[in-house]
C-alpha cells in the first residue's frame, strides 16, 4: 500500500545522518521478544529514534516499535497527523488507565497488506519519557490511542493478529510465509481476504 | 502500525474499469450505471469518473484497434478486464491531461486489485510500447478503429449517407454543447442572455429557433439563473425545432397528445408556448414519466398537462375516445443521432435492434393514427439518423395508410449541424374524409 507522494515529504529529523532500518516480518520469532527498559536516554537512543522515524515515514506507517526493527528496547515512535509533521516519541511507555471500547481496522508494518478489525479500550492515559529524558503524561483517544496500544503490544512481543481467531491468524501466517518465500516484494503484498 | 488508506488514484481506475466491464456485458446504460459507480470513488473524483467513462465509450473502438496491434495474441475471454485496463491506460495517454508516467504507473497498479499480478508486466509493456510506437499504430488503424464506431453502424451510415458518413462519425465523437430553452412565458431571449452574461456565461442563439441558446461552456444546471424557478430548461435545438414545427401545422387551441413523452422536454415546450388548449403526455416507463411531472412542476405548468401512464401503441387502455388535433410521436429509436451525448450507444446497440425498433415505430404510428382527428397532424420524430427508422418508415406508413399525407418541411438533421443533435421529423396530415 504505497501512499508516498499523497501524504507528502517525511518530517525533518534534524541534521543527523539517518538510515532506514530493516523491518521484521511476521511470523519472525524475534517479534515475540520482550523489550527491556531504556536506562539512559543518550545519543544512542536519539539516533535510534531518528532512524525509526525515518523508517516509519518511508514505509509509510503511522507508528513503529523498536522491536519491529530488531532493537529490543522500549522505544516507540508515532505520527498520526494528516501532514506527517507531528512525530511523537515514547520511551518506556506504560498505560496507566484505560476506558471504554472502540473497534478499528489495524494494519502493521510487520504484517504488510493485512488489515483487520480489533477491539481495544477507546481512551488511554500514558506515561513515558521523551527524547530529552523528561517524563510526561498524555491522554489519548481515537487513532492515537489505538496506535499507542498497538505499539506497546509490540514491546511485549504481542501482535494485533493475536486478537483474531486462531483460524484467521493461521491463514494470515500462511499467506505471510508464502509472501516471504516469494521474495517479500512490497509491491506484491499478500492480498487481504475478500469480505462480503 | 499502518492504516488502510484506499489509494484513490488506483481506486478511480479500478472503478472505471468495473464500469467498463459492466457496459461491455450490456448490463445497462451509462446513464443508469454511472451514478452507482460514482458512489464508490472519492467525491473529488466523481467528475473524472464521468469524463473517463464517457471518453472511453467514445473511443472504445479506436482503443481496441490500438491495443490489438500491441498484443502478440488476443487475451483469453476471462482476461477481458486486463484487456479493458490496457484500453483505459491508452485512453489516459491519448485523451486526458494525466502525466504519462502517472497514467502508466497507476493503471499498472490496478492488476493487483484484479488479483492478476501476472499481467503487471504485460500491461506495462503495452502502455510503454504505445508511447513509443504512437505514429505507426495510428496508421495501422482500420475503418472501425479509425472512426471509432462498430463496423455494423459504419456500414449502415455508409449505405444511408454515402457522402456524409465520415462527417457523421467525426461529429459523433465530439462532445455535445449544452443547449437551453428559455421559458417564453417569463421574458425574452435577450433578457435571459443578459442574465447569463451577468453571471459570466456567454451563449449564442441558433437560427430559426426563437427560444434556444447554446452555452459556450457547459455548467451544472444549478448555476443557470432562475433554473429552479423555471425560467429556463436544458433542451437540444433539434427537439425545439420539432416542437415548433408541429405548432406551425395546427391551429391555436388544438388538443395535443405527446406520445412517448418522457423526459418531457417537448411537452414542456408545448406547454410554455400556450398554443394548445388541452395537452396530454403519455409514457410507458413510470420512472421516466415522473421526470415529466417534475419538469412541469418546476415550470409551474403541471396543471395544464394531463400526465398518463400507458403504452402509446395500445390506445384502448388509456384513450377517452376524443380525437386529438395534434400528436407528437418522438418514437423509441436507435439513438444514432445522439451518440455524441450518449457514446455508450455504440457499445450497447446491436444491428439486430434496428429492425425491432422499426417494427415498434410502425406499430406506434398505426395505433396513434386512430386517435387523430381528420385534418389533424401527427409529427413523427426520432433522434436517429438511419433511414430505416426515418424516411423509409414514413414512406411505408403513407403507402399503407389511405388517409395519410406528408406535409412540407420533413427534415433530417445531422449531428453537429448548427450545434444540434442528429434528429428526424416529418409532419403527417390526416385527410378529411
Amino acid at each position: 500500500m504505497s501512499v508516498a507522494g499523497i501524504i507528502g515529504a517525511p518530517a525533518p529529523v534534524g541534521n543527523l545522518v539517518v538510515s532506514l532500518l530493516d523491518i521484521l516480518y511476521y511470523p519472525d520469532p524475534l517479534l515475540r521478544r520482550n523489550a527491556s527498559q531504556v536506562k539512559n536516554v543518550d545519543g544512542e537512543v536519539a539516533k535510534l529514534v531518528d532512524n525509526m522515524l525515518e523508517t516509519m515515514y518511508d514505509a509509510p506507517g503511522i507508528g513503529l516499535a523498536a522491536t519491529q526493527v530488531n532493537v529490543h528496547q522500549r522505544v516507540v515512535v508515532i505520527d498520526v497527523s494528516e501532514e506527517n509533521n507531528t512525530p511523537l516519541i515514547f520511551i518506556n511507555p506504560i498505560i496507566t488507565s484505560s476506558e471504554g471500547v472502540a473497534e478499528m481496522q489495524e494494519g502493521c508494518l510487520s504484517i504488510p497488506g493485512v488489515y483487520e478489525s480489533v477491539k481495544r479500550p477507546a481512551d488511554v492515559r500514558i506515561e513515558a519519557i521523551d527524547r530529552e529524558g523528561n517524563p510526561f503524561e498524555m491522554d489519548a483517544d481515537g487513532l492515537l490511542a489505538v496506535c499507542i496500544q498497538h505499539e506497546i503490544d509490540h514491546l511485549d512481543g504481542k501482535l494485533f493478529v493475536d486478537y483474531l481467531s486462531i483460524l484467521k491468524r493461521n491463514r494470515i501466517r500462511k499467506r505471510m510465509e508464502k509472501w516471504i518465500r516469494d521474495g517479500a516484494d512490497l509491491d506484491d503484498l499478500p492480498e487481504r481476504p475478500e469480505r462480503h | 502500525m499502518t492504516q488502510k488508506i484506499a489509494d484513490s488514484a488506483t481506486n478511480l481506475r479500478y472503478q472505471c474499469l468495473q464500469l467498463m466491464l459492466r457496459l461491455q456485458s450490456n448490463s445497462g446504460s451509462l446513464t443508469r450505471l454511472l451514478p452507482e459507480a460514482q458512489l464508490r470513488v472519492a467525491e473529488g473524483e466523481q467528475a473524472q469518473l464521468q469524463a473517463w467513462s464517457f471518453g472511453w465509450c467514445r473511443w472504445a473502438h479506436q482503443l481496441e484497434g490500438l491495443v490489438d496491434q500491441l498484443l502478440d495474441k488476443p487475451l483469453k475471454a476471462k482476461d477481458k478486464d486486463v484487456y479493458l485496463l490496457m484500453q483505459l491506460g491508452v485512453f489516459q495517454l491519448m485523451h486526458t491531461p494525466t502525466a504519462s508516467h502517472a497514467a502508466v504507473d497507476e493503471t499498472v497498479k490496478v492488476v493487483k486489485r484484479l488479483k492478476k499480478p501476472w499481467a503487471r508486466g504485460l500491461v506495462n509493456a503495452v502502455l510503454r510500447n504505445y508511447q513509443r510506437q504512437l505514429e505507426s499504430l495510428q496508421s495501422g488503424l482500420v475503418e472501425t478503429g479509425l472512426h471509432s464506431h462498430p463496423q455494423w453502424l459504419i456500414s449502415q451510415f455508409q449505405r444511408d449517407w454515402p457522402d456524409q458518413w465520415e462527417a457523421i462519425c467525426a461529429a459523433n465523437n465530439l462532445q455535445a454543447p449544452m443547449c437551453l430553452r428559455v421559458n417564453q412565458q417569463r421574458g425574452s431571449l435577450e433578457d435571459y442572455q443578459q442574465r447569463l452574461s451577468a453571471d459570466g456565461m456567454s451563449a449564442t442563439t441558433l437560427p430559426q429557433l426563437p427560444w434556444a441558446l447554446v452555452l459556450d461552456a457547459p455548467v451544472p444546471v444549478s448555476r443557470l439563473p432562475g433554473f429552479e424557478a423555471g425560467d429556463v430548461s436544458v433542451q437540444d435545438g433539434a427537439a425545439q425545432s420539432a416542437a415548433q414545427m408541429l405548432a406551425k401545422h395546427v391551429p391555436k387551441g388544438s388538443r395535443l397528445l405527446d406520445a412517448c413523452a418522457a423526459p418531457g422536454g417537448k411537452t414542456a415546450y408545448a406547454a410554455e408556448s400556450g398554443w394548445y388548449s388541452q395537452m396530454s403526455a403519455i409514457d410507458f416507463d413510470e420512472t421516466r414519466l415522473s421526470s415529466v411531472a417534475s419538469a412541469l412542476k418546476r415550470l409551474a405548468l403541471e396543471s395544464v398537462v394531463e400526465v398518463l401512464h400507458g403504452d402509446a401503441s395500445q390506445p384502448d387502455a388509456w384513450w377517452d375516445g376524443n380525437n386529438f388535433d395534434a400528436i407528437l410521436l418522438d418514437a423509441p429509436c436507435s439513438g444514432t443521432g445522439v451518440i455524441r451525448r450518449h457514446p455508450d450507444i455504440k457499445l450497447l446497440r446491436r444491428d439486430t435492434d434496428i429492425a425491432t425498433l422499426a417494427q415498434t415505430q410502425a406499430e406506434l404510428l398505426d395505433a396513434l393514427w386512430q386517435t387523430l382527428n381528420p385534418g389533424g397532424v401527427l409529427l413523427y420524430a426520432t433522434c436517429s439518423i438511419l433511414k430505416a427508422e426515418n424516411e423509409h418508415q414514413v414512406d411505408a406508413f403513407i403507402k399503407r395508410t389511405d388517409d395519410a399525407c406528408a406535409l412540407e418541411g420533413a427534415r433530417q438533421i445531422f449531428p453537429g449541424e448548427q450545434s444540434m443533435d442528429g434528429f428526424f421529423y416529418a409532419a403527417l396530415q390526416k385527410r378529411n374524409a
